[in-house]
């Protein structure tokens, strides 16, 4: 705002102020000829000056992306063929460290446990949210209370959640005190357990998730015409005819949304796996994202750490561009 | 009479609906809202509480004195503030930087737009992910790591926030900035005397998704700070999981419960452009 204020102040905004007043000058002499050749050169001048604004004003933006997210990008690619341990500048050695992580058991077991993740936190997602906001379109009396009641989750950090479900999941915490009397154990090992573990940050990461999505859906619900929904019933059709021709199609981009924006933040996942397991037990949780943590800043490997984020970055962009063909190809199945 | 009983089986079945409704809304509710509970709760027990069989829903004995307690352990308020400060600075430069060249594309022309948008486009779909590395050693390099440079710089212009005031800037009608022209205001006092009042409403949604992805954010502070005056709350919460310490949960849930009330209060205070600005982003935690 300062900035804007000197600026204003300076003597070019004086300058524009007196082509200004010439204008209404112009425009009041006689002939049309010359009042149409100053014009134009008015114009002229003003466009070029305006262009020149437009150049200043997106600079800043501009200079910043290409310094922080086009040139770490690009560098990204080339670390990932280089070996780099931050003492010494990188040595160009091509295809090595992908060639390394073909055979490398952790790396393909972050795979594993990345892929058993990020469906688990995904299909279930879509279908709860989903079914959490068909509910929340009806009209119920303590609707708008129970809705934002239901978007606290939203409002706790990813570090405050996965601190307060490693208590839940404490051995003797929440979790066992609620389900010891039906196992009938003192104590269970939710976080320590090679099966439960991974079901455990499933379970947490769609607990945060989930409300966020639902009012996603809600706000794509609210936005489909009421007549649709008579036009279908005068056609006959049913509660789940309706849902599937009407309400499906016309939440299709809503679909997309929600369908993207949950994998790509499952793949990217990482306080959860960094603060409730470290990765742990004996790696069931370690995923791509932890590993290209602990090849970056434990091992200091920068170049295999950067070889994984780029498949990471790969696998992103080739499931994204799979799930907009089959949400979009359902444009034609419907209609 | 065949009426008589058509509606009230009707109001039967709407009755069991109803209370189907509820039943299942307010399962939900305990879902979503116990552990949360459980998380204030515990911030006042006895720590011998905490793994009570069975639980404890309120403390038993009630113990206010863990927060100060809490905050005693490690320099928490220096965390906090270290967050507040990283946050204020990264909402401020992303609200102005993205008004600006939300504008400058909006509503100039000038050779090269359209390149320079679809690289703001083409910004917006890059994982961190990728750039977490790369950016690490770029701003190894400018000797920002440990500093509050490194911290607030590398996030200080999202590419999100440049196409949300794009679109917002395109509804401004041009008669208006025409106008002001012709009574002779400059570019930039246009800018900032008509458009930046008229972007209220995006640059609120803005503000609260920008404050609350920096609050949050945990890996790249993480990775690109590692003295202790330099953490933000979260990279200092992760204390409490260090190994070779047993966690103290009072004292945890404690700070957990100071850490989440700068995000309730936003809350609380802009609940309409909190929903609109998260739902907008789609960025969560």
């Amino acid at each position: 705002m300062q900035l804007g204020y000197v600026l204003l102040n300076s003597p070019s905004w004086e300058k524009i102020r007196v082509t200004g007043q010439q204008v209404s000058i112009s425009s009041t002499s006689a002939t049309a000829h010359a009042r149409s050749g100053f014009a134009a050169r008015f114009k002229r001048n003003l466009i070029f000056r305006r262009s020149i604004y437009g150049i200043v004003f997106i600079a800043p933006a501009m200079l910043f992306f290409l310094i922080f997210s086009l040139y770490p990008m690009v560098n990204g690619f080339y670390m990932s063929l280089t070996e780099y341990t931050l003492l010494k500048p990188p040595v160009w050695i091509g295809f090595d460290n992908y060639i390394d992580l073909l055979e490398n058991k952790e790396f393909l077991n972050g795979l594993k446990v990345t892929l058993v993740f990020v469906l688990g936190t995904t299909i279930p997602k879509w279908i709860l949210s989903l079914l959490l906001a068909l509910l929340f379109v009806r009209d119920f009396r303590g609707r708008e209370t129970f809705k934002v009641l239901y978007f606290t989750p939203t409002l706790l950090s990813g570090v405050v959640v996965s601190l307060v479900w490693k208590l839940i999941f404490h051995a003797n915490g929440l979790a066992t005190a609620l389900v010891g009397p039906y196992t009938g154990q003192p104590e269970i090992f939710w976080l320590a357990s090679s099966t439960l573990t991974p079901l455990a940050l499933i379970t947490v990461d769609n607990w945060a998730g989930i409300p966020f999505f639902m009012i996603v859906w809600i706000a794509g619900l609210v936005g489909i015409p009421r007549e649709f929904y008579e036009a279908a019933l005068i056609d006959g059709a049913g509660r789940w005819a309706a849902f599937r021709h009407v309400t499906l199609p016309l939440l299709r981009p809503t679909t997309l949304f929600v369908v993207v924006v949950s994998t790509i933040g499952a793949l990217q996942a990482f306080s959860l796996q960094f603060i409730m397991t470290k990765g742990g037990p004996s790696n069931v949780t370690t995923t791509v994202a932890l590993l290209v943590y602990k090849y970056g800043f434990e091992y200091f490997k920068m170049g295999v750490a950067a070889a994984m984020s780029v498949i990471m970055f790969l696998a992103i962009i080739a499931i994204t561009l799979i799930q907009i063909r089959s949400v979009q190809s359902e444009d034609t199945s419907y209609t | 009479m065949y009426q008589k009983r058509h509606t009230s089986s009707y109001y039967l079945s709407h009755a069991v609906q109803t209370l189907l409704l509820y039943a299942v809304i307010i399962v939900g509710l305990l879902l979503f809202c116990v552990p949360v509970y459980y998380m204030v709760t515990t911030s006042f027990k006895a720590e011998a509480e905490v793994v009570a069989i069975p639980i404890h829903w309120l403390p038993h004995e009630f113990k206010p004195e863990n927060y100060p307690e809490a905050f005693a352990t490690a320099p928490f308020a220096l965390y906090f503030y270290n967050s507040l400060v990283v946050a204020l600075a990264v909402v401020a430069s992303t609200l102005f930087f993205s008004g600006l060249a939300g504008y400058g594309f909006a509503k100039f022309q000038f050779p090269g737009k359209n390149l320079a948008f679809l690289l703001v486009l083409s910004t917006m779909m890059i994982p961190f992910q990728i750039l977490l590395i790369p950016l690490y050693v770029l701003v190894h390099g400018l000797g920002w790591t440990n500093n509050f440079a490194g911290l607030i710089i590398p996030g200080a212009l999202s590419a999100f926030g440049v196409f949300l005031m794009r679109q917002f800037c395109l509804t401004l009608p041009d008669e208006l900035l025409d106008a002001a022209r012709i009574d002779g205001a400059g570019e930039i006092g246009i800018f900032a005397r008509i458009v930046l009042p008229l972007l209220k409403p995006p640059l609120a949604s803005l503000a609260i998704i920008t404050f609350l992805a920096s609050w949050n954010n945990f890996l790249w502070p993480l990775i690109v700070v590692n003295k202790g005056n330099l953490f933000t709350l979260p990279v200092g919460m992760t204390v409490f999981t260090q190994p070779m310490r047993s966690p103290y949960w009072t004292y945890i849930m404690a700070v957990s419960t100071v850490a989440t009330l700068p995000v309730v209060l936003v809350f609380l205070a802009l609940q309409k452009y909190f929903i609109q600005g998260v739902v907008l982003s789609g960025m969560k935690g």
